[in-house]
């Protein structure tokens, strides 16, 4: 390059004059630099705050890192029996007997009346805590014990002023030593987060179902054929992209406010979103199918049916199955988020454990939300290399 | 089964934007025939193809085959015609995801019952026929393979076995070869006139190369705007005729 790689020309170029565009440059950077000092200001950045405001951030931070997963629990022995009042036979046992067994007597009898409760069969020499468990479900504790050393104990108990006619009496024998099991966070975050994971499942199968046909009408080489179909197509992609442009955390609010907090408002804000996107990556793959195979396969004399099922299907299918995937995996991420604004699901959970300022219990849910999360990614994305 | 004739007469086709892409052309193929069509891109020689099987709707003439006017024929009528009509590609045509075998039995799809091929189902004596034409043209070890898989010649070779799979009597072969290096060129187009000389299949293929065009025809037709500029033997091409055809700026290109 340089000097030599002029060209010769009819008429030289008329040279701007020196300093014009250093000037225009000059012009550009001070524009610039007022709008990047508006921005600092008004979005009031201030780097110091990172520093001196550390100490807020250091539980959470902490917590992140022993989160509750596990718990030690006292190890227990339980039974029960029923009792009836007003005339009423005694309902049968509840629980599932593991051990040890109790008997009520008179197992029908009146409120205010003592009855007898006597255990046998159960681990010597520990505390029993008696327990009414009232028709409506509630529980009390009604009178303490200790077992023998036959693993036996007797107490009397007055019927207290209950409502209802099937009650029940539970012995809880509590045992030495604890037991380490999953902690109830963590109990609660793995339902939460099957709710979660079925609540994508669920709003990407609604918009699949619309998408699918809705894809047909959106696709250009189908439909700009003639007049109506031309508006067909405009209306529909149209529609696409007013949806697309919605936040499923918008619609996520409408629905809550619509249907109430919780899962179902997810499944639909996450459903009117995905219709639109996947209805769009439906359609541009339709409008790039082969039109080659379809012409041969028409030349082997085969009938329109099978031109679909042997030229078109295959051309659409696996991509259509890839796409969904990805939204389904796109849409567990989404539904995390979607919680927050009442939409249901492990979002919801961490909300309130945020607001609780209960950070051990939020880490849990942040990592369930990592672990499912990547795990999603991944097979999503060995799934998509399996189809296409 | 001996080779279609092929008669066609007065056959026009303008498309709706106003292109005449062929007009007024007429004349005649004999049993066994390998039929040369060469002229420029756009010369028309695409259309008059497609004009043959009604994959393109001509807008007037007569296409005879064997005395049955293709044109007049039903939809029910015109797919059993089409099953006789084997037709290969410049671009292949296979369906790329699907695995070879699937690819070379779609082309029996006219004559089975609709209801097997909803569920791809294809009966053995079918799955071995279309063995032996992958056989026939040198890749019986791509049965499974998946089309996209394979390199150009060898889907060419693919786009053969499909068409063997439909016992054609006529072969409509459009540009088969200009995707394809000169050396595969020739081992497609050896394939194809073995099929004309031991199965007696007629062939109508459309070409590029007037060497290629010498070696394997036996009659040419040389298109030009739609219309016929030349008809006779290919050795009958002459350094006048050629510029004719093709322009007087043309220079000849050899494949050898």
């Amino acid at each position: 390059m340089g000097r030599n790689a002029t060209t010769p020309m009819a008429r030289a170029p008329e040279i701007p004059r020196p300093g014009a565009g250093i000037l225009r440059v000059m012009a550009w950077l001070v524009i610039l630099g007022l709008i990047y000092a508006y921005g600092w200001r008004v979005t009031q950045i201030d780097i110091g705050e990172l520093v001196s405001k550390a100490h807020l951030i250091t539980p959470l931070l902490r917590d992140l890192v022993r989160p509750d997963v596990l718990e030690r629990r006292p190890r227990l022995e339980l039974a029960d029996a029923g009792i009836g009042l007003e005339g009423t036979p005694p309902p049968a046992p509840e629980l599932a007997r593991t051990r040890g067994l109790v008997t009520v007597t008179p197992a029908a009898t009146q409120i205010g009346e003592t009855v007898v409760i006597s255990g046998e069969g159960f681990t010597p020499e520990r505390p029993v805590a008696l327990i009414w468990k009232d028709q409506a479900g509630s529980l009390a504790q009604v009178a303490e014990a200790t077992t023998d050393a036959t693993g036996r104990f007797q107490t009397t108990v007055a019927v207290p002023d209950v409502i209802g006619t099937a009650h029940h009496i539970i012995a809880r024998v509590t045992l030495e030593g604890t037991t380490l099991g999953p902690s109830n966070a963590l109990r609660l975050v793995g339902f939460r987060m099957v709710e979660t994971v079925f609540l994508a499942l669920m709003g990407t199968t609604l918009a699949v179902l619309f998408a699918v046909p809705l894809s047909f009408l959106g696709a250009k080489n189908l439909m700009a054929r003639g007049p109506i179909g031309t508006s067909v197509y405009f209306v529909v992609r149209t529609v696409f992209n007013i949806a697309r442009s919605i936040e499923p955390l918008i619609l996520a609010t409408v629905f809550a406010v619509w249907v109430g907090i919780g899962p179902f408002a997810g499944v639909l804000a996450l459903g009117i979103h995905s219709i639109a996107s996947l209805g769009k990556l439906y359609s541009e793959q339709i409008e790039s199918i082969d039109p080659g195979p379809i012409e041969a396969i028409t030349a082997t004399g085969a009938s329109m049916l099978q031109v679909v099922r042997y030229a078109v299907v295959p051309q659409i299918v696996p991509p259509f199955i890839a796409f969904t995937i990805y939204r389904w995996d796109i849409n567990v991420r989404m539904s995390t988020v979607i919680g927050f604004v009442g939409g249901g699901g492990i979002g919801f959970l961490l909300m309130q454990y945020i607001n609780l300022l209960q950070w051990k219990q939020a880490a849990t849910a942040v990592w369930a939300i990592t672990l499912v999360v990547a795990a999603m990614d991944y097979a999503s994305a060995v799934v998509r290399e399996k189809v296409v | 089964m001996p080779g279609a004739a092929v008669r066609i007469e007065h056959l026009t086709k303008t498309y709706p934007d106003g292109t005449r892409a062929l007009k007024d052309v007429s004349f005649s193929v004999q049993p066994g025939e390998f039929l040369i069509i060469i002229g420029l891109s756009g010369s028309g020689k695409s259309t008059l193809m497609r004009c043959i099987n009604r994959l393109i709707e001509p807008t007037s003439g007569k296409v005879y085959i064997d005395d049955v006017d293709v044109t007049a024929l039903p939809p029910d009528g015109l797919r059993r015609m089409r099953r006789s009509i084997g037709m290969i590609f410049q671009q292949f045509n296979l369906v790329k995801r699907s695995p070879v075998l699937t690819n070379v039995l779609a082309g029996r799809l006219g004559y089975v019952p609709p209801s097997w091929s909803l569920y791809n189902f294809w009966p053995r004596d079918l799955r071995e026929q279309g063995l032996r034409h992958l056989m026939t043209v040198g890749i019986p070890e791509k049965a499974y393979t998946r089309a996209d898989q394979l390199s150009g010649g060898q889907q060419q070779r693919v786009g053969i076995a499909r068409a063997l799979m439909q016992d054609p009597r006529l072969i409509l072969a459009d540009e088969p070869v200009a995707s394809l290096d000169p050396a595969t060129s020739h081992s497609i187009l050896q394939y194809v006139e073995q099929l004309n000389r031991n199965e007696g299949i007629t062939v109508m293929c459309s070409l590029h190369f007037l060497s290629l065009a010498r070696r394997y025809g036996t009659r040419l037709i040389a298109l030009k705007a739609g219309e016929i500029v030349f008809e006779g033997l290919p050795a009958d091409i002459d350094e006048r005729r050629f510029k004719e055809v093709f322009g007087e700026e043309a220079v000849e290109v050899e494949i050898r």
